[in-house]
């Protein structure tokens, strides 16, 4: 470890899995003594992948699996890992966090990674708090639950803990209601229900993943959902839970109560609501908050430039000018991990080359919309951006875009009957959105091409052929005269047709005509066969 | 191989198969044709040197080597040893390859030598180092693969670069079991039709992923091999770790490689082994330069080879992992000194007793041995630069076509004081050359080479050179004597390899047990062959070369995520062979059989991209970015992805591919990215216009 007289202390809040991979990106810099690094984590477990935990939750990952960084490696590079820990109160004032245990941690630059906590809605039988006047609790074990755990029977999807009581009900094979049909609510409903539980969405709108989908792929996942053995209940809007007591007096969850009087019952009910940022330390602190923790493209707060947010907790957006409307910003996080470690790995390059004094980086690109995928065997979804232009609105585009601006196209393939979908809605030929079901290689270059911002093919349908039974083009007839029958000599159907013709009847006399079958040898039996072909030819009278 | 000479003609010879387990006696029409080069009415005849107005005159071989050898010590004196430079090719024989290491470190001097297998071998070799301590191509014996369950091969079209290669396939086909990683659907790609097994095309750039996200579904969905892990390796901790951030919709959003392939791959790996350990027919993964020709080449062969450790392949009886070598001579060439860090035996050039064993065999003092030099891309670009090379010598390379940023190297070539090109044509290297010394070729020699098994095979004269031509033997030799050179130079093959053997003995490489009478005995020599040993056909069975005898997985990143957006042509240009045609095509073009079937270079595209730029087959195309343009015509085909277009590399002028490509190079190994470069394309003339 060189010398550096003064390093700078910088302090991570949060161990995510976007934490840790800012503090894997940081490790150079720490070993080299430019920077101390210390990490204060409300879990005391590892950082590990929260993305594969409806994965854990039903037994199709073992917990290794979910192990993102060597926190080993963390701490011999010289890390204060401080875990189990919470951040009570930023003290901006004094450039300190106190922590849960009482003590103070100075910084000259605190990074925000606390990550999101999951909705818990308004339902009759669930106490809701608001957290965000409130300070963090002292015991970081229950940083989220404090004060208001849920009712047994009851839980959300977010850390390990809980997936530990959806494991216990899916190996089970209890009776689930899932709320709420995101991603990760059909995610965990189609594993469970694969992994022999049975499982039963509740939704209030038209169609699952709302958020994501338009009409025509909600339904065509919403059926595949159904043949998956997935019961799918929509347009239900959920309002109160019904309990039985245990034998220790305890109430469990017995069903859910919909606003139309329908009754759900189920074992276990799993609230996917989506998430809320975890915003108190920062409002607390006065910084400005919105959906997220308000940071600027180059991650720093609006209200003070030592304070970085990434992650699920940051909202990224320009900071106002002086005489900028007061308008809410637009956007917020995306709930995704691509955005996440892309801030992360960027903060982290800032942070060294500043401390380094070498050349920054420029700014962070603007975040395009991130690709949401369905993770679950047997069913594909994939879509980003805007997907809710229909092809027949494409007229009325041109028209408010005015002369100049070029009209959203959309290209659409439906066949509700085979569970595929897929529409492409473009600019200029290159992808503004895509929604694609039950197609997964035309899912995958759809997702290259959205990716790239690249111009599709003009011709749309080259795409949807790669998932069609005839895209292994087994090349026509095997008799085909420009059928290559001998790799090795690049020996073509033709070529033995002609020797044949010129007198040569066997496979050795073809050899030596034309080479063919002298490589390898494996193509002599259809060289036969060619041979056989030509003579049932020559005798076909006309 | 066989030459058969004709009853009629003297002169005339004909090529014949011969039985040898690698081919089954089968020839390629490069092999069946290659008597025609032979007696080529291009070959030069007599040493050539350029006159003031440009032109070449013959010159007598004493004058030429005078003049050689005068530039040589003229250009040591003025500017030091490492003025001088030397660049070698992976398709000299042994005693060539490792002569003109010890020239070059002894004679001239010099640290500055390295060779085309740069371009080849080097991220395989590197990773293969890094892993289990050695690197042999295959560790096992190439007839092992044909009871196969399941073969994966990544980046290689062996069908077409090594055609009698594919019969050693059969028996996975059959099984179902040959998977085809290709963004083409190449002719080997072809070969997983009609059950025989699955075609993956990824896009191009995007393999580290693809390997990564494997072996994250190999752990995930516990298809290890925990035993083997746990008695073989060290380092398995890290990789997984590493791999979890590929989950598959992750990979499949990098690579366009749908779940359920990823998926169905893992299982189909994961089963051959399993049934590898029952019945003895495992699971080989096969690397080739589609995935190891990249800026992160080694740290993408290394992850084949976690992929392959994981599952408990590699160092077994039943299974394993390989890298199909390139060049006719890529194993051996990369193994006795030719490369810029490296001794006879595969040894270090940094290594003390590495350079006191060999030093003790050449009679020198090990500290008159230079150090380590540079790496191909790092020598090319340091000709012509203040400190850099001043005069070069090119043996059995030609670098106009075959190195990156091909204009780059001419103009570079152009800078020097003085150019050597020893060749048997004259090659578009040669014609920049001040001395152009005429060469023996493959018949006309004795020697040794080595196979992609790690098996010595003999080279044997058969017909005698014209006259005025000599063996590279013969003139460092001279040269030597000419340049006062300590130690000895023999110009006897025999000799050369006698003393190679005595040179690697100890090293990875170890020769020291064969001789060419053990050879002749068609006796199969597989090595390492220490001296009283039998050598070593399947390696690592009871350890790997790491003095703790264990592989080391080695964490990997893939960090060069994304591709520029593709919009007006922009495209990813992909490289690589053609059947007809070998390396910079100097060779084969000038074969009328070969030449004919594949005259020119065309540009292979999707006809959707076709359409979109307005390009018909058999049209004219201007392929361009800021490093050059290459005009050809295009072949329009399915049989590649619509973000891809491919370029053979065999073709000269504005057709050479390598205009194009980039000379960065892989941070470990030196290798040049080959295989993913973003590219312009437009069409010459209007599709529809009648010409």
């Amino acid at each position: 470890m060189s010398e550096h007289r003064n390093p700078e202390h910088i302090v991570l809040v949060g161990y995510g899995p976007v934490g840790a991979r800012f503090v894997d990106e940081l490790l150079p810099l720490v070993r080299q003594g430019a920077a101390t690094l210390t990490v204060v984590g409300a879990e005391s477990a590892d950082a590990y992948n929260r993305v594969l935990i409806a994965e854990y939750a039903v037994g199709n990952a073992d917990r290794e699996s979910l192990d993102i960084t060597d926190p080993l490696a963390a701490r011999e590079a010289g890390v204060h890992l401080r875990l189990g820990l919470s951040v009570t109160a930023i003290l901006r004032s004094r450039r300190a966090v106190s922590l849960s245990d009482g003590t103070l941690l100075r910084y000259d630059r605190l990074v925000l990674a606390t990550g999101a906590r999951a909705n818990v809605p308004t339902l009759d039988g669930v106490t809701r708090v608001r957290r965000d006047r409130q300070a963090p609790p002292a015991d970081a074990a229950t940083l989220d639950t404090s004060g208001a755990p849920l009712p047994r029977g009851v839980t959300v999807l977010r850390d390990l803990d809980d997936a530990r009581r959806v494991l216990a009900a899916v190996t089970a094979g209890a009776r689930i209601v899932v709320l709420g049909a995101g991603v990760l609510g059909m995610e965990i409903a189609l594993a469970a229900a694969t992994a022999g539980a049975q499982a039963c969405v509740v939704y209030h709108g038209e169609i699952p993943m709302a958020r994501n989908l338009d009409r025509g792929g909600g339904s065509v996942l919403a059926q595949s959902a159904r043949r998956a053995g997935v019961t799918m209940v929509n347009h239900s809007r959920a309002e109160s839970l019904l309990f039985h007591q245990d034998d220790d007096g305890v109430d469990r969850f017995d069903a859910l109560i919909c606003a139309d009087g329908k009754q759900i019952h189920g074992d276990l009910l799993l609230l996917s609501c989506g998430v809320g940022a975890r915003t108190e330390l920062a409002q607390l602190a006065a910084l400005p908050v919105s959906t997220g923790i308000l940071v600027d493209e180059n991650l720093q707060s609006w209200g003070d430039p030592q304070v970085y947010a990434i992650g699920d907790c940051a909202h990224v957006a320009p900071a106002p000018r002086a005489g900028d409307s007061t308008a809410r910003p637009t956007g917020g996080p995306s709930g995704l991990i691509g955005p996440g470690w892309r801030q992360a790995d960027w903060l982290a390059a800032r942070f060294t080359a500043e401390l380094l004094n070498r050349e920054a980086a420029l700014s962070l690109a603007a975040a395009t919309p991130a690709v949401v995928m369905l993770k679950a065997e047997g069913v594909d979804v994939v879509s980003v951006g805007n997907t809710a232009a229909d092809p027949w609105d494409a007229g009325l585009d041109e028209h408010a875009a005015g002369c100049s601006g070029a009209p959203v196209r959309v290209a659409q393939w439906a066949d509700p009957e085979a569970g595929r979908y897929v529409k492409m809605v473009t600019r200029h030929g290159i992808l503004e959105g895509f929604v694609c079901v039950g197609m997964p290689r035309t899912a995958a270059e759809l997702t290259l091409l959205f990716e790239r911002g690249s111009e599709l093919p003009a011709d749309r349908s080259v795409l949807l052929r790669y998932d069609g039974p005839d895209y292994e083009p087994s090349a026509g007839s095997a008799f085909a005269l420009d059928a290559t029958i001998c790799w090795c000599n690049g020996v073509t159907v033709g070529a033995i047709t002609e020797a044949a013709e010129a007198g040569n009847a066997t496979v050795a006399c073809i050899g030596a005509a034309t080479r063919a079958g002298t490589g390898c040898g494996g193509c002599t039996t259809r060289i036969g066969d060619v041979l056989e072909h030509f003579r049932a030819a020559e005798s076909t009278p006309g | 191989m066989m030459l058969n000479p004709s009853p009629t003609d003297a002169d005339a010879v004909t090529v014949a198969g011969r039985d040898f387990p690698t081919n089954r006696g089968g020839l390629c029409k490069k092999g069946w044709t290659a008597a025609e080069l032979l007696v080529s009415p291009d070959r030069v005849l007599e040493p050539l040197l350029r006159q003031p107005d440009g032109s070449f005159e013959p010159a007598s071989w004493s004058d030429a080597l005078d003049l050689v050898a005068a530039k040589l010590r003229g250009t040591r004196a003025e500017h030091g040893a490492d003025a001088v430079g030397v660049f070698g090719g992976g398709g000299l024989t042994n005693e060539k390859a490792y002569q003109l290491g010890k020239f070059t470190r002894v004679a001239l001097g010099s640290s500055r030598i390295d060779y085309n297998g740069r371009f080849c071998m080097s991220s395989a070799a590197a990773a293969g180092n890094r892993a289990f301590g050695l690197d042999r191509g295959l560790p096992f014996r190439v007839h092992d693969l044909d009871t196969a369950d399941t073969i994966l091969i990544l980046g290689s079209n062996v069908a077409q670069t090594m055609p009698p290669f594919i019969g050693h396939l059969e028996g996975a086909r059959a099984a179902g079991g040959l998977v085809v990683v290709d963004p083409r659907r190449t002719a080997t790609a072809r070969l997983t039709d009609n059950g025989a097994g699955m075609h993956v095309q990824p896009t191009p750039g995007s393999d580290l992923v693809l390997l990564l996200g494997l072996t994250h579904l190999v752990i995930a969905k516990k298809l290890t091999d925990q035993h083997y892990l746990h008695a073989r390796t060290t380092g398995f901790d890290a990789v997984r770790r590493s791999v979890n951030q590929w989950w598959p919709t992750r990979v499949q959003e990098h690579t366009g490689v749908p779940v359920w392939q990823l998926r169905e791959l893992a299982r189909r790996l994961a089963a051959g082994a399993a049934r590898g350990q029952a019945t003895g027919n495992g699971t080989y993964i096969l690397t080739g330069r589609g995935v190891e020709q990249h800026v992160d080449g080694t740290d993408t062969a290394t992850a084949a080879i976690n992929l392959s450790l994981v599952l408990g392949l590699v160092g077994t009886t039943h299974s394993g992992y390989g890298t199909l070598t390139g060049q006719g001579n890529g194993q051996g060439g990369r193994e006795h000194g030719q490369k810029c860090d490296q001794l006879p035996g595969y040894r270090k050039i940094s290594d003390p007793a590495a350079r006191a064993h060999v030093a003790g065999v050449w009679s020198v003092d090990p500290d008159s041995l230079p150090g380590v030099g540079l790496p191909a891309v790092e020598l090319l670009g340091a000709l012509g630069e203040p400190g850099g090379i001043r005069c070069l010598l090119v043996h059995g390379s030609n670098v106009v076509v075959s190195a990156p940023n091909a204009n780059r190297v001419r103009a570079a070539l152009k800078t020097l004081d003085f150019l050597v090109v020893a060749d048997f044509f004259f090659s578009e290297t040669a014609v920049l050359a001040d001395v152009v010394l005429p060469v023996t070729q493959w018949a006309e020699e004795e020697g040794t080479m080595t196979s992609l098994e790690g098996r010595v095979i003999r080279r044997r004269l058969a017909v005698a050179a014209p006259e005025g031509v000599r063996s590279e033997l013969w003139i460092w030799q001279e040269l030597a004597r000419r340049l006062d050179s300590a130690s000895t130079f023999s110009a006897e093959a025999g000799e050369v390899f006698d003393e190679l053997c005595r040179a690697s003995a100890g090293g990875l490489a170890d020769y020291s047990g064969l001789s060419y009478e053990l050879l002749d005995s068609e006796e199969p020599a597989f090595w390492p062959y220490p001296a009283g040993s039998t050598g070593t056909p399947r390696l690592f069975l009871d350890r790997f070369a790491h003095p703790d005898g264990r592989a080391h997985l080695v964490a990997v990143q893939a960090r060069r995520l994304g591709a520029p957006a593709q919009v007006d042509g922009t495209l990813t240009l992909i490289t690589g062979r053609l059947l007809e045609h070998y390396q910079s095509g100097t060779q084969t073009r000038r074969v009328r059989e070969l030449a004919d079937a594949q005259p020119e270079a065309r540009l292979q595209l999707h006809p959707a991209t076709a359409e979109q730029l307005g390009i018909i087959d058999e049209a004219w195309v201007e392929v361009s970015n800021d490093r050059g343009t290459v005009r050809c015509r295009a072949q329009v085909s399915t049989d590649i992805r619509f973000d891809t277009v491919f370029l053979p590399f065999h073709f000269a002028g504005d057709q050479r591919a390598n205009l194009l490509t980039d000379d960065e190079t892989d941070p470990v190994s030196g290798m040049p990215e080959f295989k993913k470069t973003t590219v312009r394309v437009r069409a010459l003339v209007e599709a529809g216009a009648h010409v």
